[in-house]
């Protein structure tokens, strides 16, 4: 039996005999822990949520919860039998009760647990759904709606609690702020939670572990720093969207050498022979504006984001390199303008396939 | 999961060989000698039975279209004295079955009918009856079935012009449409498919009609199937007709359910539905669409019924001859029998077809659903063939008693034709409220530690309750009303209101039938106001 209190081994994640994502293993090591689950839509993570629950069977691998085999080709634990909460994305309350009879129905199931902690109101003040407890779904917003699913989970204090995108209907102005509070609650209860998300930042924020499904492949599984700064594959740092892979030559094992760039220093993530031809990974922040070099490449855009500019660079060669700019940097550069890059470049991180 | 698989499987599978049983067996009579009926028929009355039957459907689908497109249009978009009343009460002609509209249209145009006598009392004694208009025969039949059955095309236009977003009316506008224009170019087009699908229930209840055609001699495919089996006892013949019948209400059902699909569509209001605000009439146009619905809440509901309420009250003794408390017994007894059968059946085989997510399963109870759509005539010959077949080849060969006592001229066969002609109103019903349900809910259920009985019984059940007590009503409507099977099927001596009164109508005493027929009405009108709440559902409720 595994010594990690969750585990999913060597699976194929199908959905009507169709496999979404093969071969998948994670685990999650102590009870209490959050992980993300990040990929585009229609990738395969909700089949990942629902196999887990038992809602879809399995017949490669295994999946092991707190030392039980939950499910394998031949052993398959019901749903009722799991003690497992899926919190579904679409809105899967219980259409004839009110919102509180909903989230009283969650309690039920595990109330008589010894170490039943939940408390009702705060889950209830957590999600801001006081007001809709005596309304009927159909009367409620998708939103609170998913809010309302989300507090039927967390009142069932199960043993893995799942969440399929749970903030996706939830207005921007609120997601930071129940995101923290998600967070601290889980954390306070100590329930073991996967959360699927298509928001990056979302999953880094929560997640101490991050998981990106692409191409029917867990390609990554790490911790969120790592998943941002060390991406181990050139479709996640697509998926990602993190910067531009560009050309260039091992030139040491602490160097490398760009047409465009010319030598750019660091500490390669994983060690290239001297003379391999590679791509190196340029993120936005990798590279420093400065004024007075001679360094200098053509603005074709100019992208506000509230607390930086990120300007699109074409270099000598036509390739399109982003460069981070704080927004309270003294001046603008406009399209069609040059834009000066400090030299020497160096990159903590260097990344390169 | 295997485990209940095979259940629902075999449960569902019953259910779709007892309901086939009807279509294998007329489909098999070609592989049966008739009599010579058949020679003599074919140079006889064949023609005309096929030519009655297209000129009938051919105008009460002409009719039915013009009052119940025409009626909805006006209670949906306008506001007028009493359009709220309209509005359910123009559902109210479902309580009058053609045949006791029949009954009521001879009654007071006959000579020294009811009109006769309001004549006689109003200007003295003179010779109306050549100044009467005469509704029998083709017209009688055609005027009893359109204003038995309009409400099916208003009902169903009804919803689709309410599911119709303001957005698209102001479009019209938008666009420089005048009213006229608007509703032929957007309005009537969009709620095509509910028309059609109105109309194809309208045709199959037309070609399946037995009552008001036999009442008024018209020779059709369903009488001729009838005398073909009552007077030439030739059950192979009947079956064999029953085919011709069967293929082109067939058709029918196809094309009302290819357009019941289309339907769908046009009803999916999800997301960007705007609630139409009604047009205030004055005037004269406020009149005219009182005085249009007015005019067909009156011919269709209180003429009957006044009708009936007369003959009762000017024959007083009819009603203390009859039985009244024996026929309503006997009514509800196979209302409730009837009923309880079909909701149990259709919600397993409902269910079995949710959780097994099986195809096969899913295509046999698609099958199962067919016998709406064979008449009631039809279904009841084909069901005594049947029995008779399988009693002589297997029962008695194996050396068993006969069974068929068990099933002809009882309850227990009675209730089984029943339930082959109405499981599609109660499988589909149920369908429809467990659409509503998304399957999520179920599986949330599952994860809240509910077994499959649990979820069956606590989540699915309470939801789903107002829709079973709608069907329940819907099915009862119909019981009550339904003639040719009962008749047929009957056991000795066991009568409902919709059988005295054909009975008594058939022996040309048509005041005697007029209290059951009033029974019938009220009780039919009892259990239509019940359910109107349902059939008018409105976007926002």
């Amino acid at each position: 039996m595994s010594k990690n209190f969750f585990e999913v081994k060597n699976v194929d994640f199908k959905v009507g005999g169709k496999i979404k994502v093969a071969n998948v293993s994670f685990a999650i090591e102590n009870e209490g822990d959050i992980i993300c689950l990040l990929g585009p839509s229609g990738i395969g993570k909700t089949t990942i949520l629902r196999t887990i629950a038992g809602l879809e069977k399995i017949k490669k691998g295994s999946i092991e919860l707190n030392g039980n085999l939950l499910s394998s080709e031949k052993e398959n634990v019901e749903p009722e039998d799991r003690n497992i909460s899926l919190a579904f994305q679409e809105n899967s309350l219980f259409p004839h009760y009110t919102i509180e009879r909903n989230i009283q129905l969650g309690a039920e199931r595990n109330k008589d647990k010894k170490n039943y902690q939940v408390n009702l109101q705060e889950i209830i003040d957590l999600l801001d759904i006081s007001l809709i407890l005596n309304k009927y779904p159909h009367e409620i917003s998708a939103g609170e709606a998913q809010r309302a699913s989300l507090a039927r989970s967390l009142v069932t204090q199960p043993d893995l609690l799942l969440l399929d995108e749970p903030l996706s209907n939830v207005d921007q102005s609120f997601k930071e702020e129940i995101q923290e509070k998600l967070k601290k609650i889980l954390k306070s209860l100590k329930i073991t939670t996967i959360i699927v998300t298509h928001d990056s930042y979302e999953a880094f924020y929560l997640g101490s572990k991050c998981g990106i499904i692409l191409n029917k492949e867990l390609k990554q599984f790490d911790d969120p720093y790592n998943v941002y700064h060390l991406p181990n594959s050139i479709e996640v740092v697509n998926f990602l969207n993190r910067g531009t892979l560009v050309p260039a030559e091992v030139t040491s094992p602490k160097s490398l050498e760009n047409k465009d760039l010319g030598t750019i220093t660091g500490n390669f993530i994983k060690p290239f022979p001297i003379g391999s031809k590679v791509k190196l990974l340029i993120q936005p922040e990798d590279l420093h504006h400065d004024d007075t070099s001679n360094l200098k490449f053509e603005v074709v855009d100019r992208k506000f984001r509230g607390t930086n500019f990120i300007y699109t660079l074409k270099t000598h060669t036509n390739t399109l390199i982003p460069v981070f700019v704080h927004s309270h940097h003294i001046h603008q550069h406009e399209v069609d303008e040059k834009f000066g890059i400090k030299r020497p470049i160096h990159i903590d991180h260097i990344v390169c396939f | 999961m295997f485990r209940n698989f095979n259940i629902w499987f075999l449960l569902s599978l019953l259910v779709s060989i007892i309901v086939s049983i009807p279509i294998l067996t007329v489909l098999t009579s070609f592989f049966e000698e008739t009599s010579n009926y058949y020679e003599i028929l074919k140079d006889t009355f064949l023609f005309e039975y096929i030519s009655n039957s297209f000129i009938l459907l051919f105008f009460v689908l002409i009719f039915t279209f013009l009052i119940g497109t025409s009626s909805a249009y006006l209670v949906s978009f306008f506001e007028f004295p009493l359009s709220n009343f309209f509005k359910w009460a123009l559902i109210l002609s479902f309580a009058v079955p053609p045949y006791i509209y029949a009954y009521s249209l001879t009654a007071f145009f006959e000579n020294y009918g009811t009109a006769f006598t309001i004549l006689k009392n109003i200007f003295g004694d003179a010779n109306y009856n050549k100044n009467i208009p005469k509704f029998d025969g083709m017209f009688g039949a055609i005027l009893s079935i359109t204003f038995s059955l309009y409400a099916y095309v208003y009902i169903l236009a009804r919803a689709s012009f309410l599911y119709q977003s303001q957005n698209l009316i102001d479009l019209g506008k938008n666009l420089g449409f005048s009213k006229f224009k608007s509703f032929f170019r957007i309005i009537l087009p969009a709620a095509r498919p509910a028309i059609v699908a109105g109309l194809s229930l309208v045709a199959m209840e037309t070609l399946a009609e037995f009552g008001a055609v036999d009442f008024f001699s018209i020779n059709t495919l369903t009488t001729g199937i009838y005398n073909s089996w009552i007077t030439f006892d030739d059950l192979a013949f009947a079956n064999r007709i029953s085919s011709f019948l069967l293929l082109f209400i067939f058709s029918l059902f196809i094309i009302e359910n290819l357009s019941r699909k289309k339907a769908k569509y046009h009803l999916n209001s999800r997301g960007g539905f705007k609630q139409k605000e009604k047009t205030k009439l004055y005037g004269s146009k406020s009149f005219l669409s009182f005085t249009f619905c007015f005019f067909i809440f009156f011919f269709s509901f209180l003429f009957p019924l006044s009708q009936m309420l007369y003959w009762t009250i000017k024959f007083p003794e009819n009603f203390f001859d009859l039985q009244v408390l024996d026929l309503l017994l006997n009514t509800l007894h196979l209302v409730l029998l009837s009923s309880l059968v079909l909701i149990v059946f259709s919600l397993i085989s409902n269910y079995g077809n949710r959780v097994s997510k099986n195809k096969t399963l899913n295509i046999l109870s698609t099958l199962s659903i067919s016998g709406y759509a064979i008449p009631g005539v039809i279904l009841s010959i084909a069901f005594i063939t049947f029995i008779a077949w399988f009693d002589n080849s297997i029962i008695k060969s194996l050396g068993f008693t006969s069974i068929k006592k068990v099933f002809i001229g009882s309850i227990l066969g009675l209730v089984l034709v029943y339930f082959i002609r109405f499981y599609s109103l109660a499988f589909n019903g149920i369908k429809s409220g467990y659409e509503k349900i998304n399957i999520s809910v179920d599986e949330s259920a599952y994860l809240l530690g509910y077994s499959k009985r649990k979820t069956f019984m606590n989540i699915h059940i309470p939801f789903l309750r107002n829709s079973l007590l709608f069907i329940i009503i819907l099915i009862s409507l119909e019981i009550i009303r339904e003639l040719p099977i009962t008749l047929i099927l009957r056991p000795f001596n066991f009568e409902t209101f919709a059988t005295t009164a054909y009975i008594s109508a058939s022996e040309d005493l048509l005041e005697a039938a007029a209290v059951p027929s009033l029974f019938l009405i009220l009780i039919a009108s009892l259990f239509i106001i019940i359910s109107s709440k349902y059939i008018l559902r409105e976007p926002n409720e």
